[in-house]
């Protein structure tokens, strides 16, 4: 306990300080307002809300054949049938519906990829650059080491020894893209770690793991949030890869990367069929970038425009 | 004749729809061959007089009335081609920071001659002019410096290049913002005196921007003191160190402590400068809210400049201008540390620490650099035991030592009498009785935690533990030892001034109930008011709860004030040891001598700066 004094310098009653003051909730209020925030979440938003409500938003089940009506057109060209809003793909299945269904696996693997490579990324992260040393030696070395290997070959070798299934695709994901998070972090860990408030708090007797959690990873967490919403984004890409060469899900699954393998035999009769699932990549990707960015800059304070 | 005038000249800013004058109403009048110096707090607005000249201001910051005149030319109706043509050739700023002021990857030589290209010098004769210029600049080596990198050379050597250079176009202005700031005591008063013979010799202007009242005050003839972004006083310097006239000048030189003469608690004024978010509420005298002698009337109007003698006005009431309430504080009581009194808390016998750094192929070569050369002294209980000297003088290493941040590589230091380490565990991080605080408050507070957790840290964890409901009226207790109001509490560092934020800092090795404190430069980064306040808490906290501190420190009049014994540390080395009293009045060591000569005095009587080698 304290010993209860009071020092005669409190006699000077301090004003609060002059100007505005930006408590953690401003910071946040600031990070949902910038315009990259708002059009990244947004678009998260939608692909989310698709791939939990698929059944009833998607007009048609996606595996579905109706062998009358192949490769048709979208809804507006002369050919196309109100019944298939963007056509049909060869086996005439509703090219929309299985977009909608194909949402669900694309942020299942984002996800939960994005939350392993995190978990193992940060904690070896944060290992290597507190304890320093042969530590952080043995780590950074073994980072190097994999990052070396070719990530796309590295994966789909993984996915062949595994076999196919979501929870496979996410562990193979988890495998190749741990040393994004380890690398960054790590540089980061190290630079707090330098910090006098870290001293400080040995000298109030916190143990390692105490500082660890206490002081560095809140230090360390916007960086982490940030990678987290970028690495969704590159898993969503590494999942339509595996599944355009077959090697993510089964066959009767919808993916985006397997829609464009199908399309891609009939790309000159039926382009819709190629392009409509990229774009759907393409926009879901796009979303991740700019809320990963957007959060980079508003939760960054050296890049927080200071407030006078 | 005249180089350059401002004429009532005022810069507002535009902060959120709201216009703010930044600088007010602001004269004066630097003619050839003569030095004014503008001294102010952080804040004051100083530097923004030379961005002002330069045309660098700020977004959203503009010249809104007045006139600037540099040369009998009008600033600020000038193009911009014109105006830039003159920076560099006939204004030239020698910066706060020498080694941020130089290119890191081109050698010295490389940016010297491209500064005499600029000046329209032939490329044969920039070599013989660079090593002439340099060694005007006393710069050891000329020859040799033109191939160094600026690393490679010292933070006052980096200077005397910067000066060098700035004196090298025959300049007509000279700006001059905190040169020394960065810089040793020693270092200071070379460079200051550099800075003052190169003005005479080349009859230039020169504008003397510094926080240091007493350095400006031996510099310049005449000074400016600045306080958020009025001009408050303005007169011979002597004649405003001698009699100050403004309520804030007076406070500020009061606050000051005192090298020489009887030792007097420092009054301290309440509050910080105000940010220039708070300008708009403050319509009369800026300084009002502070002053000790304010009425409602210069709160609300601000009064006209007043001449007092010959060259010397102030804004400021009649009534304040004579006697005044701010006089010199109560004389302090000085304790003496008996030889008898206290057991020794800390005892260093022969102590050594080195850094081994590993060079040249594979690390094979091992190089051993001694932070700390076989220390032995003793910490008494219930002192406050001052460690003098400059940067790479070794003392923050002391103080790691003894907080038991770093181990000695040889020697040994005992606590309390027993030895530091047991059983493979260092004792006073376990007992957690020794605390540190450090330097720089913005490295030393976790910009995440608020001021409470803070404060409480050390009761989340360890023998200390605490439950919550108990953690907050400690924290409010030490909230009100460190002089904090209480609405603190719940703010992050970011929301805090400096002088808050070291206060926390204060306030969290507080929180683990220590016996001894080691504040390793605490005040340093500090304006003199918020320094005041700092030194009186710590005094309090050893007088009334016996709080043994050791207080490392570069400035020697602040360690007088605090300290009642002190060590002298040059080169990893304890050069002299003693009562601060006699150690100050009667110097032994050379280094101590030297240190002591290079601090501007008080009286401006005295000449200054010496000669040093």
């Amino acid at each position: 306990m304290q010993k209860p004094v009071s020092s005669n310098v409190s006699a000077a009653v301090l004003k609060p300080v002059a100007g505005r003051w930006s408590p953690p909730k401003a910071a946040l209020w600031a990070a949902a307002l910038s315009p990259k925030v708002v059009v990244g979440a947004s678009i998260v938003a939608v692909m989310v809300i698709c791939a939990l409500f698929a059944p009833y938003i998607a007009p048609n089940d996606p595996a579905d054949q109706d062998l009358t009506n192949m490769l048709l057109p979208p809804v507006w060209s002369a050919e196309g049938l109100a019944q298939y809003p963007l056509g049909t793909d060869s086996l005439g299945r509703c090219i929309l519906s299985q977009m909608i269904y194909g949402a669900r696996v694309a942020l299942l693997v984002g996800f939960f990829a994005a939350v392993g490579a995190m978990l193992l990324g940060t904690t070896l992260a944060l290992l290597a650059g507190y304890f320093g040393g042969w530590v952080d030696r043995l780590i950074s070395q073994l980072v190097d080491l994999w990052m070396s290997l070719p990530p796309v070959v590295l994966s789909l070798t993984l996915m062949v020894g595994f076999g196919t299934g979501v929870g496979n695709v996410i562990l193979s994901i988890v495998l190749v893209d741990w040393t994004r998070f380890c690398r960054v972090v790590r540089s980061e860990v190290i630079v707090v770690r330098r910090k006098d408030f870290v001293a400080a708090a040995r000298l109030l007797g916190f143990g390692d793991f105490r500082i660890i959690m206490r002081e560095i990873l809140p230090s360390v967490a916007p960086l982490i949030i940030t990678l987290f919403t970028l690495q969704v984004g590159i898993g969503v890409i590494v999942e339509a890869i595996l599944s355009f060469v077959g090697l993510s899900v089964p066959a009767d699954v919808p993916a985006w990367g397997m829609m464009i393998a199908g399309a891609r035999n009939y790309m000159y009769q039926a382009p819709w069929g190629l392009f409509l699932p990229i774009i759907a990549i393409f926009v879901t990707v796009l979303g991740f970038n700019l809320l990963g960015e957007g959060l980079r800059v508003s939760l960054d304070p050296r890049l927080r425009k200071r407030s006078v | 004749m005249s180089v350059l005038s401002f004429d009532k000249v005022t810069v507002t800013a535009r902060l959120g729809g709201r216009s703010v004058d930044v600088l007010r109403d602001l004269s004066f009048d630097l003619r050839q061959d003569e030095i004014i110096g503008l001294v102010g707090e952080s804040g004051a607005g100083k530097s923004m007089i030379g961005r002002t000249v330069s045309g660098l201001l700020p977004e959203n910051f503009s010249v809104s009335s007045g006139d600037i005149r540099f040369d009998g030319k009008d600033l600020l109706t000038l193009g911009k081609a014109e105006r830039r043509a003159l920076l560099g050739r006939k204004i030239v700023f020698i910066p706060q920071e020498p080694l941020s002021a130089l290119n890191p990857v081109r050698t010295i030589g490389a940016q010297f001659g491209e500064h005499l290209q600029h000046l329209g010098i032939e490329k044969p004769r920039r070599r013989a002019l660079m090593i002439e210029r340099l060694r005007q600049a006393q710069l050891r080596n000329a020859e040799e410096a033109l191939l160094r990198y600026p690393h490679e050379l010292s933070g006052g050597q980096c200077q005397r290049v910067l000066i060098a250079m700035a004196f090298a176009g025959e300049p007509m202005l000279v700006i001059a913002d905190e040169p020394t700031t960065a810089l040793d005591v020693m270092t200071q008063a070379r460079i200051v005196r550099l800075i003052a013979e190169q003005q005479a010799a080349h009859h230039t202007a020169l504008l003397f921007i510094t926080h240091d009242l007493r350095l400006a005050a031996h510099v310049c003839r005449k000074v400016g003191v600045m306080y958020a972004g009025d001009m408050v006083e303005f007169g011979p310097a002597a004649a405003v160190l001698k009699a100050p006239s403004h309520s804030y000048t007076k406070s500020l030189l009061a606050a000051m402590p005192d090298l020489t003469g009887p030792l007097r608690v420092l009054p301290a004024l309440s509050d910080h400068m105000p940010g220039i978010g708070s300008f708009a509420d403050l319509p009369g005298c800026r300084f009002a809210p502070r002053c000790p002698a304010k009425d409602q009337s210069c709160a609300k109007t601000r009064l006209p400049p007043r001449e007092i003698a010959e060259g010397h006005w102030v804004r400021c009431a009649e009534r304040c201008s004579a006697g005044g309430p701010l006089q010199a504080g109560a004389p302090l009581e000085v304790l003496h540390s008996d030889k008898d009194r206290g057991n020794p808390a800390v005892a260093f016998d022969n102590v050594r620490l080195s850094y081994q750094s590993s060079r040249g192929f594979l690390g094979l070569q091992r190089a051993r650099f001694d932070a700390v050369k076989a220390a032995t002294f003793s910490i008494r209980e219930g002192e406050i035991l001052g460690i003098v000297g400059e940067s790479g003088s070794g003392k923050t290493s002391i103080g790691r030592l003894i907080a038991g941040l770093e181990q000695p590589s040889a020697g040994t230091i005992s606590i309390d009498g027993e030895d530091h380490v047991q059983d493979g565990r260092i004792i006073h991080l376990t007992r957690r009785d020794t605390q540190l605080i450090f330097q720089d408050p913005q490295s030393a507070l976790n910009p995440r935690r608020s001021v409470f957790r803070l404060l409480t840290q050390a009761l989340e964890a360890g023998a200390g533990y605490k439950p919550e409901n108990v953690r907050r009226p400690s924290a409010e207790l030490l909230l009100k030892d460190v002089g904090l109001p209480p609405d603190c509490l719940d703010r992050f560092p970011a929301q805090l001034s400096g002088g808050q934020r070291q206060r926390v800092n204060i306030g969290r090795a507080l929180g683990a109930n220590p016996k001894l404190v080691v504040a390793d430069e605490i005040v340093s980064g500090l304006d003199v008011s918020v320094q005041a306040h700092i030194l009186n808490c710590l005094l309090d906290l050893n007088r009334r709860h016996g709080l043994t501190i050791v207080f490392i420190s570069h400035d020697l009049a602040v360690v007088r004030y605090l300290c009642s014994r002190v060590l002298m540390m040059c080169g990893g080395e304890i050069v002299e040891e003693g009562e601060t009293e006699a150690v100050f009045r009667h110097p032994r060591h050379p280094y101590t001598k030297a240190l002591l000569e290079a601090v501007p005095p008080e009286s401006a009587d005295r000449a200054w700066p010496p000669l040093l080698q």
